[in-house]
């Protein structure tokens, strides 16, 4: 039996970073590497005969290259007009101050809805709108090609479920006996919980799930980080990763509807800055920062919430981007939020939140000045904090000098790489490492407990797994249909990838060490909810065929479902990965 | 949405910073890793800053010492605890250039790809634990250290340095019986060579003065300088270099070390590794001393001949005498079993070598007496390195001239008289255990 046990252990410990990249792989080549079609939504037809598709809800129509439906005559502005649809599938043209102007049916506008047929005229060129029916619509959309032919997700989630079970093996072996089943409980809890998630899924015909796989395999990382150092506590851990399962399907499901997901940016800011003021009011000093909520017996950190609703209420559509104000609200409300973190001393979250300004703000307004302005005010302000904190200024003066002060500030990194690097590639085992037994070795420095545990590979396919995020949404954001998803998913992608940088870096004495924790990965309830909240954005810009839950297909099939039932016949697709589910299809308007 | 689409490069930009840090970081681990594996709070190898991983063994795979699971322990033969004690170190750490301070990553395992292993590996060093015990046996107490190499492949046989004691009784160290007991003074120790620096003194002669061999020495007692006098052991008359060099006279290499000058000696004691730290599998040993005396003649004449401040480890003696031995070549010594035939460099021209295998053979059986060390081959130079107070170190260093037996041997008494007297019959122990 020991033999046994022993032989697991020797040969999972090589399987697992297998599996682990063989996954980010399949993941990797279905993200960015599967053809995807963009979406059509109505035609202009140009004076010279071409119909132009219209590809997104929100488009720039003009002279400039850069505009989304260029239009090359001499007399258009560079950026003349705006062709915006409504979350209820309505048109509107909006003149953007052109030199030519703008008509709709010969009648000079500001701004004015558009139906199928109209005639609109820029600066007297004739283009003629088209929109699409739903038939039409429909029958473009099935042309698209949908996710999971070319790598089937079910697969990728059996290799997950592989990878789970030689993980929660691991742990059975290594574990203290008393700690063994509610392991393995959890473990499996997990692996149940993401067939569930996957079950339901296909039964609304959603195809696509390489962002879940990703964030499930960085969770199941999470519950091994987990079971090493606190075995006690794992009821407690998937209940939360229940929650934020939970917490990002709802915000999805939310987000589905432009209109209703714009309308509440407002109220979600104000939440933000009420939740920033209870925390300043509230909270007990950990660690040098004041974080942290105690509320009968439950911890919880705030700022993680606030992470989520920053985006929400940071992100904007292309109307707003355009026609709205200037960042100036944005700007004050991000002062807030980065001055409160400050002032609680939770640096670490300040200078996520400033670098997802950096972004959002950027992304909003594509000006640079702007942002080298705001970086310098910054630096300003930080250097004013080094010199009020003297905790963080040691933690500047032991930056790159860590062996030198290996037993008082440089204690945690030391003991970091010296762990990470008795891990090699492979790791010494799950349950197995000594890292888990040093203060915060579970959160600030889970990157080593991972290279120490599951080897150097392993920990890096983490790592990559947030970088593919990210580089999936900066892909699907050329097919957005809304420049408010996919700022969102551009914004909550790189607040990961700041988050896990200083996370990683800190740890390894590559950065100064900031104590903020890796997404996913590192223990603790209200950081893992608020990932998997963000997750939702990112879904939400996945605008493949039948991909994303939080993307609404192109039409509505409650309206017609005998006629749908017989369309699908004539498909080539495979009747059972198709059950058709209740849930959230139907949707009243 | 073009224009956003464009911008949302940006977080690529993110990501790419992220893929530059942990490339830094990949390269830090293939360079720094076995540094970080091995910091002593580093609980997979070390419990309570102990070694707690590994084996190690002598060539023969007798145990030398051993950890796990929190506990240590040595040889069961206390001869060889002791006599292995510098060689093998300990696990308290005293002996800071012992095996297991020094090889504590090999023990543990580590690898850049496996990280440090579980239970440690079984590492064998070349010494042979019996050779150290007859070394240290020879030494009977008297402080000093033995070197044994097998000059063909640079495997160290034997390494012993005294005075030693007993790790596992670990008695009261602090009497000057103990003196320095915790340096391997083999490797970690520079000793006033005497006269086996003549060795370097010859090389350099052979090599820069032609008419060396037909030239003749007069030893009269003492040697008159331009600032001093240097004088000699005895009176020589008439000498050959060979005679001289057999004779030790210190008259003849006075005058060969004033006509070669500071500069020559200089540099022939840095191209002999004599006086700079050298690598013995990472361990770094003491370096030596040679000072160039430019402005006084005496001093120079005395540095020519191993006095003044000259200062040589044991084992930089070592490799000169292998050197010597194997046609000028020094195979780079090692202590590990694993690296055999590692690097060889030439430090000496071959015919020059070859001229001083030859006199240090003519020495033996001229001047120290081929029955003193009954069925060896035996080419060799003696030392008494004058230390003042009226003592001196001996030294004895050489080789076999042998293909069976390809030895080559320093010993080092300190304060223990004359070379020959002293140490001659501790290398005759350690070489006839040797080819027994």
């Amino acid at each position: 039996m020991e033999a046994i046990l022993q032989s697991i252990m020797y040969f999972s410990r090589y399987l697992l970073p297998f599996l682990a990249a063989w996954l980010l792989f399949r993941c990797g080549r279905s993200m960015l590497r599967e053809r995807y079609e963009p979406e059509v939504w109505a035609y202009l037809r140009l004076p010279d005969g071409t119909a132009v598709p219209v590809r997104h809800w929100e488009c720039i129509i003009g002279r400039s290259r850069l505009s989304d439906i260029v239009v090359a005559y001499p007399t258009v502005s560079r950026s003349h007009a705006a062709l915006i649809r409504s979350g209820k599938g309505l048109w509107t043209v909006y003149d953007l101050g052109s030199k030519g102007g703008t008509r709709v049916n010969g009648e000079s506008v500001e701004a004015a809805e558009l139906e199928d047929g109209d005639r609109l005229t820029l600066a007297g060129v004739h283009l003629d709108f088209m929109d699409l029916n739903e038939e039409e619509r429909l029958s473009l959309s099935r042309q698209r090609r949908e996710p999971g032919r070319l790598i089937r997700p079910g697969i990728s989630f059996f290799i997950l479920t592989i990878f789970q079970l030689l993980l929660a093996l691991q742990h059975g072996i290594s574990s203290e006996p008393e700690y063994t089943r509610s392991i393995l409980l959890a473990f499996f809890a997990l692996s149940i919980a993401m067939w569930c998630y996957y079950l339901i899924m296909r039964s609304i015909r959603r195809t696509g799930f390489e962002v879940e796989t990703i964030a499930f395999l960085l969770s199941t990382l999470g519950l091994s980080v987990a079971a090493t150092s606190v075995p006690g506590d794992m009821v407690k851990q998937i209940i939360l990763l229940l929650m934020g399962i939970g917490l990002f399907i709802a915000l999805g499901w939310w987000l589905r509807e432009l209109g209703r997901a714009k309308a509440l940016r407002w109220p979600v800011g104000f939440a933000a800055l009420a939740l920033l003021a209870l925390n300043l009011l509230a909270s007990e000093e950990v660690f040098g920062a004041k974080n942290w909520i105690y509320i009968e017996g439950f911890s919880l950190q705030p700022s993680e919430f606030v992470k989520i609703a920053y985006i929400y209420a940071g992100t904007a559509s292309l109307d707003r981007l355009f026609m709205g104000r200037n960042l100036f609200l944005f700007i004050a409300f991000s002062a807030v939020c980065v001055g409160a973190l400050a002032i609680m001393g939770d640096f670490g979250s300040a200078l996520i939140f400033f670098a997802t300004f950096l972004v959002i703000s950027f992304m909003r307004s594509g000006n640079i000045a702007t942002i080298f302005l705001a970086v310098t005010g910054a630096g300003l302000a930080g250097f004013l904090a080094l010199t009020v904190k003297p905790h963080i200024a040691q933690r500047f003066a032991t930056w790159g000098h860590v062996w030198e002060y290996a037993n008082d500030a440089g204690y945690q990194q030391t003991r970091a790489l010296s762990a990470a690097a008795s891990g090699g590639l492979f790791g010494q085992g799950a349950g197995r490492g000594w890292l888990s037994g040093i203060v915060a070795a579970d959160t600030d420095m889970v990157f080593a407990l991972l290279c120490e545990e599951m080897g150097l590979i392993v920990a890096l396919c983490a790592v990559s797994g947030v970088i593919l995020l990210a580089a999936f949404a900066v892909k699907s954001s050329a097919h957005g249909r809304s420049s408010f998803y996919v700022i969102a998913s551009c914004a909550a992608v790189s607040m990961m990838m700041v988050q896990m940088a200083l996370n990683v870096f800190g740890s390894l004495d590559i950065l100064p060490f900031t104590g903020v924790t890796f997404p996913f990965v590192s223990r603790g309830g209200s950081s893992l909810i608020s990932c998997w909240a963000l997750l939702a954005f990112i879904k939400a810009g996945d605008t493949r065929q039948n991909a994303s839950f939080v993307v609404k297909p192109p039409s509505k099939y409650r309206s017609n479902a005998g006629y749908m039932e017989e369309e699908y016949d004539q498909c080539e697709y495979e009747d059972e990965e198709y059950g058709m589910g209740p849930s959230w299809e139907e949707e009243p308007e | 949405m073009k224009k956003v689409k464009r911008r949302a490069n940006a977080a690529l930009l993110i990501a790419a910073l992220i893929i530059a840090g942990l490339c830094a970081y990949i390269l830090e681990f293939i360079d720094h890793g076995k540094d970080w594996a091995m910091f002593p709070a580093n609980q997979s190898v070390y419990s309570g800053g102990v070694l707690n991983t590994g084996t190690l063994t002598d060539r023969n795979g007798m145990l030398l010492a051993a950890a796990g699971n929190g506990v240590y322990y040595y040889s069961d033969d206390p001869a060889t605890r002791i006599a292995c004690l510098h060689v093998a170190g300990d696990y308290r750490g005293n002996i800071g250039t012992g095996a297991v301070t020094a090889f504590a990553s090999k023990l543990a395992g580590y690898s850049a790809i496996n990280g440090t292993c579980g239970d440690g590996v079984t590492l064998a060093l070349t010494i042979d634990a019996r050779l150290n015990i007859a070394a240290y046996e020879a030494l009977a107490g008297r402080k000093g250290a033995v070197l044994v190499i097998d000059y063909l492949t640079g495997e160290i046989l034997c390494m012993v340095s005294s005075p030693s004691y007993d790790p596992n009784t670990s008695p009261d160290l602090t009497s000057s019986a103990y003196e320095g007991v915790f340096l391997n003074r083999a490797i970690s120790s520079a000793f006033t060579p005497g006269s086996v620096f003549k060795l370097v003194t010859l090389a350099a002669a052979v090599d820069n003065i032609r008419d060396l061999t037909e030239r003749s020495f007069y030893c009269s007692g003492s040697i008159a300088l331009s600032d001093g006098i240097v004088t000699c052991s005895g009176v020589h008359g008439s000498q050959t270099i060979e005679l001289a060099f057999a004779n030790s006279c210190n008259c003849a290499f006075a005058e060969l070390a004033v006509e070669l000058g500071p500069d020559c000696l200089e540099q022939y004691c840095r191209e002999l590794g004599l006086t700079a730290s050298l690598d013995l599998d990472g361990i770094s040993t003491a370096a030596g001393n040679f000072e160039k005396a430019a402005d006084s003649e005496t001093a120079l004449a005395w540095a020519g001949i191993g006095q003044h401040n000259d200062l040589i480890s044991p084992y930089s003696m070592l490799r000169l005498v292998a050197a010597v031995a194997n046609g000028g070549i020094v195979k780079e010594p090692t202590l590990l079993m694993e690296n055999k035939h590692g690097a060889e460099s030439r430090i000496l021209r071959a015919d020059t070598a070859r001229t001083l295998a030859e006199m240090m053979s003519y020495n033996v059986v001229y001047s120290y007496g081929e029955w003193r060390f009954p069925g060896l081959k035996l080419c060799a130079k003696t030392g008494t390195a004058e230390v003042g107070n009226g003592s001196s170190h001996a030294w004895f260093a050489g080789f076999l001239d042998s293909e069976e037996f390809p030895l080559a041997f320093v010993v080092l008494v300190e304060n223990g008289g004359g070379g020959l007297a002293a140490a001659g019959p501790v290398a005759n122990s350690v070489l006839q255990a040797a080819v027994s």
